[in-house]
Parts: structure tokens; sequence; C-alpha cells
């Protein structure tokens, strides 16, 4: 089928005027004429499909799907724990960042205890100033690596 | 404009108004209301059942003309949808969603009772017979009683033979009265993609007619 027909197809279907360039084609296009003759009956035919009347669901209707889904909903793990599933979700996560908070303390902890005993020049810092040379050296003989 | 515009009570989809942006759907009441029921809220879906429960119910009993099954078969909608709401995404209007789930529903529930029926009339097991559906095209030889039933059945059957993305789009197209323009509102897609689908979908109707062994003139007249 020619592109000038596929562009307006769909609204010489719906029985919209159709430019004289679309005519144009079709009355010189054998092709493009048979083509399109046959999608239109079809397109016709598929108006068969329209419901042949109205048809109002029963008033329990929703009733009915809630029951189906009931039926068919996937067994949730946190039914073994008798937890609802939002709440047992809730939990887990709690659980979680609670876990991620003390290993994040019992860490901190730990690189303090593995840094070793302070060093002589931050003890001597820490004590006299630098004018009493003999607790200086009385410093530098008692440390102990 | 088309039939679905009717079930909407909100700023219709199918109106000349300016395409509604993903963001701009997701902020609308009906964008609210889908949120709710995609956080649990069961009022939320109640509401969404009550809302197009007509509509659907509508739609089935065109396409399955058993009323004893269409209920059922709505109910199975519904299902999905709760299920499935999840992944809605905005893409589209509910109701476009909700309309391609049905109609899947009704062909899929058709496909299985036409194999349910011939396992039972037959001797053959049921991959036998789908062996049988898929290898040789069904042909209706006899004079139709009802010309509108059987005309009916011949569509039904012919739209078998198109992807459901394509079924959706004809269907919207030819049953429901939409334009190209308020099917591009409603899917989200493009114009000349619409355009370009639909143009297929019909090629493959046309074709499928001839594998039925008939003409497409004996289905107009």
């Amino acid at each position: 089928m020619h592109q000038v027909i596929l562009d307006r197809l769909e609204e010489f279907i719906s029985g919209s005027p159709s430019s004289r360039e679309f005519t144009a084609h079709l009355e010189s296009c054998e092709e493009c004429r048979a083509e399109v003759q046959e999608m239109k009956e079809l397109s016709g035919a598929l108006s068969a499909l329209r419901a042949p009347e109205e048809f109002a669901p029963s008033p329990g209707f929703y009733t009915q799907v809630s029951r189906r889904v009931e039926a068919h909903r996937p067994r949730s793990l946190w039914r073994w724990v008798w937890l609802d599933p939002t709440f047992g979700r809730r939990v887990a996560f709690a659980s979680l960042m609670t876990l991620a908070i003390l290993g994040s303390y019992l860490i901190t902890r730990e690189t303090e205890y593995s840094a070793g005993p302070p060093r002589p020049e931050a003890v001597i810092a820490q004590q006299a100033p630098a004018d009493n040379p003999d607790m200086i050296l009385a410093t530098l003989a008692s440390y102990e690596p | 404009m088309g039939t679905l515009t009717g079930a909407l009570p909100l700023p219709a989809f199918g109106s000349r108004a300016a395409v509604k942006t993903r963001v701009e759907y997701q902020n609308t009441v009906e964008g609210a209301l889908v949120r709710r029921a995609q956080d649990g809220d069961e009022a939320a879906f109640r509401e969404i059942v009550e809302r197009y429960q007509s509509k659907v119910f509508s739609i089935i009993h065109g396409i399955v003309r058993q009323r004893n099954d269409v209920e059922d078969i709505a109910q199975q909608v519904f299902a999905k949808v709760y299920f499935s709401i999840r992944n809605f995404d905005f893409r589209s209007s509910l109701i476009t969603w909700i309309y391609k789930i049905t109609v899947n529903e009704c062909f899929d529930y058709l496909r299985k009772k036409k194999v349910r029926k011939l396992v039972y009339e037959s001797d053959l097991s049921e991959d036998e017979v789908r062996r049988v559906e898929n290898t040789e095209p069904p042909v209706d030889r006899q004079a139709p009683a009802d010309e509108t039933l059987a005309r009916h059945d011949y569509v039904v059957k012919l739209l078998t033979r198109v992807s459901e993305e394509e079924r959706t789009l004809l269907m919207l197209k030819e049953v429901e009265g939409h334009s190209v323009e308020e099917l591009a509102e409603m899917t989200g897609m493009n114009e000349n993609t619409i355009k370009v689908k639909l143009f297929r979908a019909r090629q493959k109707l046309v074709k499928a007619a001839y594998r039925l062994d008939r003409t497409p003139g004996l289905v107009a007249g």
C-alpha cells in the first residue's frame, strides 16, 4: 500500500472526508483500491463485537471478586509467624537498622582498641610543659611499647 | 468520540484536551486512586471495580455471548487487575489498561473452551488437540443458522490471528469508536505508531479471512 493511502487510511475507514490526493490515488491504483476495500469491509464486521444489550453486574459482584482474590492470593512467608506482611516488613527493616547501628558502634570501638598505647610524644604533650626536662626524661624512661 | 469516555466521570481521555503526560495523569484524581490501590488500599480497589464493572461487563458480553460466563470472566478480570495494579505504569489510562486485560481474558477463555470441547468430543488429549489446532486452520463449511451469530463468531476467529496489542487497538478503534488521536492519548503511543500498528493488524485480518476460505465481500454482505 502506498504511503499516501497509509497516511489517511484510518480516517477513510472511519468515514471522514478524504483528501483529493487520497481519492485520486485510489482511483488510479488498483492494488491500493482492492486492499482498502477489503480492510473497510472487515472493519465494518468488527462492529459485531458490540454488546447486543446492556448487562448489569449483580449486586454482590464485588464480594465475588474479593473471594476470588483471596482464593488466588499467594501465600506470604509472614503468615508462618502470624504477622501482617506490612507489619512484618517493618519489623525486619527496624531489626536491620538496629544491627547496622550496633555493628557500626562495635567496629568503631574496635578501631580505638587496635590503635595501641599512646606514643611517648603524645604522653609528653599531655603532661607538664617542655621547660621540665626531668619530667620528660622520666616519661621516656618509663615508656613501654 | 469513543464509548470508553462515558465510563469516566473525570476529564475524558477521549476529549480534545491537551495530551496528558504520565506525570500529569498521576496527579489527577484517578491517578491518586490508582496509587492508593497500588499501596494496598482495599477501598481504592473497590472504587475501581465499581467504577468500571459495567464497562467490563459490556466488553465481555460483546465478545462472549454466553451470559452465564460473562460474570465469571469479569471476576477474573478484576482479580487480575488486583494482582497486577502495582505493574501499572501510568503510560496509558487506567480504563485502557483494564480494557486490554478484559479483551485478553475473553480470548483466553474462548481458546480454553474450544480446546476443552475438542478434548471432550474427540479421543485426543489436550496436547494433541493443540497440535491439530496450530497446524490446520479451522474452516467453517456449514451454512450459518443465525447470520448475526455467524458473523460474530467469524470476527472472533479472525481476531485470534493478531497479537494482543493489535487486537486491543482494533477493538478500541472499531468497536468503541475512538479516533487515532484519542487512541494516542489513551495508550501513550504517538499517532504514527498507532496508524502503522492498525495497518499491520488490518493486513493480518485480511490474510486470515482468506485462509478461513471466505472473501471479505461475503462478510460484509
